[in-house]
């Protein structure tokens, strides 16, 4: 067992993990952000994204215990009072089917604007490539984060 | 039911710390970025004692730019490999291969380090690293050892035993490419991918290094084609006359047809952009 620190959504946790433990289990199972989904637990598909730092990374690939240190931003952390741009994008260009892999879609959006604010369609395709969607085809979602990133522009 | 087993986890903030654990530990086994051991770990059952973290070893971090060569820190990300401004600049074929390996999230976590040091056939980076002529700088049991890419792949066994510190990749003026042919999948492998390196001078090209990954084994060099590009201008290569120098130097690998027919089209490209150049 390691006692870490971890700071998720801007609030710190001080816990007792096994050393083994992945990121997603102390995400989801200690702490209830269920907004981070279990599925292939591979890296193949995205559900278990969270924002290290403000990237996205795969919480079913990392330790908790290599998390310590690092600015961890799960899908509630975003729009804790309004819904975020992106989140209201995705509402809007109709962008979300069965929802699983929204709140990772949503997290690699918003990792792309922080770094690219004005993405071409073609850098969005690139930035959302490790998330699989298996309902709306990727167009709609695409669209969205387009339109994000145009409203935000306006509205910084 | 917790996904992984446990084992004993070290965050060494030294090499010669992270070393001493591995010659101690029982059955260590070394983290870098987690993509592949973390995966392997849920799969494996020759399970660790002891899993030895290396994030925390701050000198194997970051990319230094020196008069003569660029060195990147082992645990730098593929995303800093691939958005790097001094790899841009001076390795372009090198922070195009990294930009298209795996997915972003996964770039964001994997490192250079581990993509050499894993000796998967399947990686991108050892073929492109091999062409432009860097080294792997590795702390292993004994000593601390700078060797090419090459012998490096080639360390087995106990001598394998060891922490890859740094990538060193000399300036040496060299044009790059790098050629790469996937399957469709959720993560994108390479099939089949060719690095080429090259000095241009008049008319022609020396030092020419053509490596190609057949993903079946490691990285091969291709010395027929190295020595058909130096020996003729330019102007006078000709795609049909590289592709069977090509399959001659491939003689052995007993490669498909497919992964043939995308090293010749590879060739062809080749050619086509130094006659445009």
């Amino acid at each position: 067992m390691k006692t870490v620190t971890l700071d998720v959504n801007g609030k710190v946790f001080c816990l007792d993990v096994p050393d083994g433990e992945l990121l997603i289990e102390t995400l989801r199972d200690r702490l209830g952000f269920l907004g981070t989904k279990y599925s292939c637990l591979e890296g193949d598909c995205g559900v278990c994204t969270v924002l290290a730092d403000g990237k996205n990374v795969l919480s079913c690939l990392m330790l908790t215990v290599e998390a310590e240190g690092r600015k961890i931003t799960t899908i509630e952390g975003l729009g804790q009072k309004d819904l975020h741009p992106i989140q209201q994008a995705f509402i809007d260009e109709g962008a979300v089917q069965c929802g699983f892999c929204t709140p990772g879609m949503i997290l690699a959006s918003k990792s792309l604007l922080d770094a690219h604010p004005s993405p071409t369609q073609d850098e969005v395709v690139h930035a959302l490539d490790g998330n699989l969607c298996r309902c709306t085809g990727y167009v709609r979602i695409v669209n969205a984060v387009l339109s994000a990133a145009r409203k935000m522009k306006k509205t910084p | 039911m917790p996904i992984l087993k446990d084992f004993r986890y070290h965050a060494p903030v030294g090499v010669d710390e992270a070393l001493a654990l591995l010659h101690k530990s029982k059955k260590p086994l070394l983290l870098g970025g987690g993509t592949f051991v973390l995966n392997t770990l849920k799969k494996t059952a020759a399970y660790p004692t002891d899993v030895i973290g290396l994030r925390k070893i701050a000198s194997l971090h970051g990319i230094r730019d020196a008069a003569k060569e660029v060195t990147i820190g082992s645990m730098t990300t593929l995303a800093e490999v691939a958005s790097s401004p001094v790899v841009g600049e001076h390795f372009a074929s090198l922070a195009g291969a990294a930009a298209c390996v795996a997915t972003t999230p996964l770039r964001h976590m994997a490192t250079i380090g581990g993509n050499v040091a894993s000796r998967f056939f399947w990686v991108d980076l050892p073929s492109v690293l091999m062409a432009l002529g860097a080294k792997v700088a590795w702390a292993g049991d004994k000593a601390k050892k700078t060797l090419s890419v090459e012998d490096f792949l080639s360390l087995t066994g106990p001598e394998a035993r060891g922490i890859v510190t740094e990538v060193l990749l000399p300036k040496s003026g060299l044009t790059g490419v790098y050629f790469r042919h996937t399957q469709t999948m959720e993560v994108d492998l390479p099939l089949v991918a060719m690095a080429f390196a090259a000095r241009r001078q008049a008319g022609g090209v020396k030092d020419v290094r053509c490596i190609v990954n057949t993903t079946l084994s490691r990285p091969v060099r291709l010395t027929g084609v190295a020595s058909y590009f130096e020996t003729k201008k330019v102007t006078e290569w000709k795609a049909d006359e590289a592709a069977d120098v090509l399959r001659r130097d491939l003689e052995q690998g007993k490669l498909d047809d497919y992964r043939l027919h995308c090293l010749c089209a590879d060739l062809e490209s080749l050619i086509d952009k130094f006659k445009k150049a």
